[in-house]
């Protein structure tokens, strides 16, 4: 099987299928807009920030030691925000009927950086459930630490709050219906090459001749006969008298 | 009107039936098509140089690849250039020349081959100038063996005589045996391939099998081909 595969051809290949590639890719984002728009619920997000920070007593030097010290606590802490010892306490005060690895999943804490300041953001379907999570959170936590490591070094640094118009954060429909066009557009573009391999029909007179062997006689373009003059045909036995006559 | 409305309706004169359609040749012989068609009785007599083709078989691998339309329209071209032609519906089994043509099938083929006919009796002469036709008759339960017989041999023999050219409208090859059969009485066969339709491998195998019964295949002929304009064939006739 020697096939050289020309440019002409993966053009014709692309034309000749050119309304199926279209309405694929134009399917595929309309399924993804349906599903963005009015089957996914949106989330919103909110978050609030904490500043680790050991108190300095007076008269002492802040030193580099102590910063280190304070980044190397972030990491603890991440661990334990996440911790029941944290979010127990943050359900019971919210009295919302959540588990904690329920909980634990729309949490997301992080520290920006090489810096002291601790980020919550938390991911909930009602925007206001969400800051009042992040912010609660902050609140056990910043109580709570005290009793668990006996420091007290963390101080909010920003609460969350709600907006006048709370945007979700997912999902991003416009994104979906991107990545649902670009997805579309090659899934469909490989189903047309597909279908032009799969089809071994004879098309040309080169097919039957290299392929076929045999000569060929001539080629009937397909009829469109819509504006033909029409005769009437009859026919006749040969061996009657007279005109028995078959009229068309 | 009420009337009317009993009787068949004329047909718009402007527009042509699938039936006619089928006949170009003899209703719009200044077509592209009907040239085209030309073009293929053309190449038949050049194939028939070394020796003389008489008798043509039509057939295809697969049904409804235009067999029928292409034995109407060759006939009703060759009849045009002033050769006698007998068209004969040589498929038993699904007989459709008498649909082309427009004739009862009450009898024909069949009844002459086991005698119950004479020929002359069972032809009919259409208005298409130089073509007769006869069509399959009723559908009998052994069309092999009738198509074998000798009955059958005689009567291509006796016709050979009185034609300039004999087209068989056969059954297609992968269907039944009897195209194979019949093309013992053919010097050449034409195979109607339809473009886009029909596979490559039951062409494949229909050349196979003609080949293994020696037939003489004189070629294709590629129906129904997407040719975005033939308009260009008609420069030199006034439409």
């Amino acid at each position: 099987m020697e096939e050289t595969i020309s440019l002409r051809e993966i053009f014709d290949t692309l034309k000749k299928r050119v309304a199926l590639i279209i309405s694929i890719a134009g399917a595929a984002v309309a399924i993804s807009a349906i599903v963005s728009y009015f089957m996914l619920t949106p989330t919103y997000q909110s978050s609030t920030q904490l500043l680790v920070n050991q108190s300095v007593e007076e008269g002492q030097i802040y030193t580099q030691t102590d910063v280190r010290t304070n980044l190397e606590l972030i990491n603890t802490y991440n661990v334990i925000i996440t911790s029941p010892r944290i979010l127990e306490p943050v359900i019971d005060e919210l009295q919302i009927a959540r588990s904690v690895g329920e909980l634990r999943d729309q949490i997301n804490v992080g520290s920006q950086g090489d810096s002291q300041v601790v980020s919550i953001s938390v991911e909930d379907t009602d925007p206001a459930m969400a800051v009042n999570i992040a912010n609660t959170i902050a609140m056990v936590f910043q109580r709570d630490i005290v009793d668990i490591m006996n420091v007290d070094n963390v101080s909010i640094l920003s609460s969350a709050e709600l907006g006048e118009n709370p945007s979700p954060v997912s999902p991003n429909p416009t994104l979906n219906m991107a990545i649902a066009f670009v997805v579309g557009l090659m899934g469909a573009v490989g189903l047309a090459f597909l279908l032009e391999f799969l089809d071994n029909t004879v098309k040309t007179e080169d097919d039957i001749e290299k392929k076929l062997g045999i000569p060929v006689l001539g080629m009937i373009a397909t009829m469109d006969t819509s504006n033909t003059e029409v005769k009437n045909v009859s026919h006749n036995r040969r061996n009657k008298n007279g005109s028995e006559k078959f009229g068309a | 009107m009420e009337v009317r409305s009993l009787a068949r309706k004329k047909k718009d004169n402007t527009q042509i039936s699938d039936k006619q359609r089928s006949l170009i040749a003899y209703y719009d012989p200044k077509s592209p098509v009907s040239e085209q068609y030309r073009t293929i009785r053309t190449n038949i007599e050049f194939a028939s140089v070394d020796n003389i083709v008489k008798t043509l078989m039509v057939t295809s691998s697969t049904p409804g690849e235009g067999k029928s339309t292409t034995t109407a329209n060759l006939a009703t071209v060759l009849g045009q250039q002033g050769k006698s032609v007998l068209v004969i519906d040589t498929d038993m089994r699904k007989p459709t020349v008498h649909f082309t043509f427009q004739l009862p099938n009450s009898s024909g083929l069949t009844n002459v081959i086991t005698r119950q006919l004479k020929f002359d009796d069972a032809v009919y002469e259409t208005s298409i100038p130089n073509v007769d036709v006869l069509t399959s008759g009723p559908i009998p339960p052994n069309p092999s063996e009738l198509i074998g017989s000798r009955a059958m041999k005689q009567l291509i023999g006796e016709l050979k005589e009185a034609y300039d050219y004999i087209i068989f409208d056969a059954p297609p090859v992968r269907a039944v045996a009897d195209p194979l059969i019949l093309s013992k009485y053919a010097d050449g066969v034409v195979l109607v391939v339809r473009s886009g339709k029909t596979d490559e491998e039951a062409v494949k195998d229909a050349v196979d099998a003609l080949k293994k019964a020696e037939a003489n295949i004189l070629g294709a002929v590629l129906n129904d081909v997407k040719i975005k304009d033939t308009s260009y064939y008609y420069y030199y006739s006034e439409k």
